[in-house]
């Protein structure tokens, strides 16, 4: 047996909502590619090679209490595995992660819980699943209802709702729990102008309430607006933290940087960049 | 009760409610800790456990056109497909064969409705492992907690068989719960198994499939294992016999066949307590076991599926 190794210790202090000290996530690419019997096989004997890539490293992280950070980067840059470290659904390969409070999360929306269960019997579902009393769940039914404007669509399964539907519905059921620590993944950018409008309101209305918010967006403007603090990752690594507006350029010189780069290889290529080749 | 109102969630420790294992790359839990965790998740989480029966219960009564009476026509109906067979390939079978075959399908139905259905339980519910943490482990619980449903269902159906052969009555088919349980006990272990296995593998599907169908046809569900024995192979090697009688499914349908239908030659009877005792103890190792493995591997889940 391996020896266990004492770890990281973090002082719980009623400061912060959340603290993560040389946080880092490492994918074993052997396992996330679909994996058969055969394949496996066939590296246990030496052909094919494992791969490991780290999603995350070296992520040094404290968020206040009535804080809102905003997580900025490209795509693939660890910004949701941050959230779902955050959130205990993946545990950190490096590192720890300490979190004061109830966390709930809306990670990737719109997924529900079961399509062939009404919207009434998936909220009930989807606080069982929160680990939300019965009765809780219960108590809070009309509320939720209410708030995602569901109307006789509460009664029918899931499966016949539109895409902006469940996220309204997902919406609800994570933020009716009033959580200490809200996660959101790109939340902001679904529904209709109205329930956007709602749901910046509602995700203002926690931050207010001294709970701590930890958003993904490549809304930039909300950044700005509503973020006190913002984070760059990029490749797994944070680039920058501190003001919003300092971040968002950042960001924005970077992503320029990056299209440069890719128009002037494209030419290297002798490919005219304006000519996309569809494969 | 407005949205603003702060909800008591469960009493609220210094830390989340997420296990610290989840939290923290170090620390690998022992043994004994894991199997506690894992009968702690699903005390805590027995209305999902529910809610997820259920669900599949409605979802499989739902869109057909006789509902729930397939759960009693099933097991009938595949009866009669090897009442068929057989009397065609065997001749001279045992009296009253249809009963005394049905005391295997009965059961064998529901273990192996419950495998095939829990090695898909995890990876089913890929979105939802991504989203939001909890114990994994209600999964292939609620899989095979459903199976219990249609068992109870296929009790309908040796009901109305018992009409036909009502001479094999008796007061010991009440011992058929205790069976049950002692089968549940082993059903629940398999099916963390295979559940955790397949995020892994994904077609660890294909595999389970054969394995069940020979692990049917090795078990003495259409014979006896008394004709087992007068088997020219297995009366040549003894060693084979003592094989095919610690097949946990030779204990159990002996045991229901003693129960429902007796045996050729005399009437229903209690059945062998001491062997469904060692299995039951030795069912309750393997579950232990297959926590452990499945507990260990339960962090990795979100990544790979």
């Amino acid at each position: 047996m391996a020896i266990l190794r004492r770890p990281p210790r973090i002082q719980p202090r009623a400061d912060y909502a959340i603290a993560a000290s040389d946080l880092g996530v490492r994918y074993d690419l052997r396992f996330t590619k679909k994996t058969t019997i055969r394949s496996s096989f066939a590296q246990m004997v030496g052909r094919g090679h494992a791969e490991q890539f780290w999603a995350l490293r070296h992520m040094d992280l404290r968020v206040q209490r009535g804080e809102s950070l905003a997580v900025i980067g490209p795509n693939g840059a660890g910004k949701s595995t941050l959230l779902q470290v955050l959130a205990g659904i993946i545990r950190p390969s490096e590192g720890a992660v300490d979190v004061l409070g109830h966390v709930s999360g809306l990670l990737t929306l719109g997924a529900g819980f079961d399509k062939e269960l009404t919207g009434r019997d998936n909220i009930l579902l989807g606080g069982a699943f929160l680990g939300l009393d019965d009765a809780v769940t219960r108590e809070l039914l009309p509320s939720i209802i209410e708030y995602a404007e569901l109307g006789d669509f509460i009664d029918a399964p899931l499966r016949t709702y539109s895409a902006g539907m469940r996220a309204r519905l997902g919406f609800s059921i994570a933020t009716a729990v009033d959580p200490d620590i809200l996660l959101l993944d790109e939340v902001l950018a679904t529904g209709d102008a109205n329930f956007r409008a709602k749901s910046k309101a509602r995700v203002i209305e926690i931050v207010a309430a001294a709970k701590a918010v930890v958003l993904v967006t490549h809304d930039m403007n909300w950044v700005t607006e509503y973020c006190n603090r913002a984070i760059l990752i990029e490749r797994g690594v944070m680039v920058l933290e501190g003001e919003p507006a300092d971040v968002v350029e950042l960001h924005r010189v970077h992503t320029e940087e990056a299209r440069a780069r890719a128009t002037e290889a494209a030419q290297a290529a002798g490919v005219d960049p304006r000519i996309v080749h569809i494969r | 009760m407005p949205l603003g109102e702060v909800v008591p969630f469960r009493p609220m420790s210094a830390t989340s409610e997420v296990p610290a294992a989840f939290r923290n790359a170090a620390g690998d839990r022992g043994a004994i800790r894991l199997v506690r965790e894992g009968i702690a998740d699903i005390r805590s989480r027995r209305r999902l456990v529910r809610y997820l029966v259920q669900a599949d219960i409605r979802k499989r009564g739902a869109d057909t056109l006789l509902g729930n009476i397939w759960w009693v026509l099933d097991p009938l109906l595949q009866m009669v497909v090897y009442v068929v067979f057989l009397s065609i390939v065997v001749r001279n079978g045992p009296p009253d064969y249809p009963l005394f075959i049905f005391a295997a399908i009965l059961p064998w139905k529901w273990f192996s409705a419950s495998i095939t259905d829990a090695t898909t339980s995890i990876v089913r519910h890929d979105q939802l492992i991504k989203q939001i943490q909890f114990p994994k482990l209600v999964l292939p619980v609620a899989a095979t907690s459903a199976g219990i449903v249609s068992f109870a269902f296929g009790t309908v159906a040796l009901v109305i068989l018992m009409l036909f052969y009502s001479s094999h009555f008796s007061p010991y088919l009440a011992f058929i719960p205790v069976i049950a349980a002692v089968q549940f006990v082993f059903t629940l272990a398999c099916a963390f198994l295979v559940a955790a296995g397949n995020v892994f593998f994904r077609d660890l599907g294909n595999v389970v499939g054969h394995v069940l169908r020979l692990w049917w046809f090795l078990s003495p569900g259409l014979y006896s294992l008394a004709t087992l024995e007068q088997v020219p192979l297995f009366q040549d090697n003894p060693a084979l016999v003592t094989i095919a009688k610690m097949n946990p499914f030779a204990i159990m349908f002996e045991a229901y066949r003693v129960v429902i239908y007796g045996t050729p030659t005399s009437p229903p009877a209690a059945p062998d307590f001491a062997s469904l005792a060692t299995l039951l103890v030795a069912s309750l190792g393997f579950l232990a076991l297959t926590t452990i493995v499945f507990k260990r591997l339960e962090p990795n889940f979100a990544k790979v599926v």
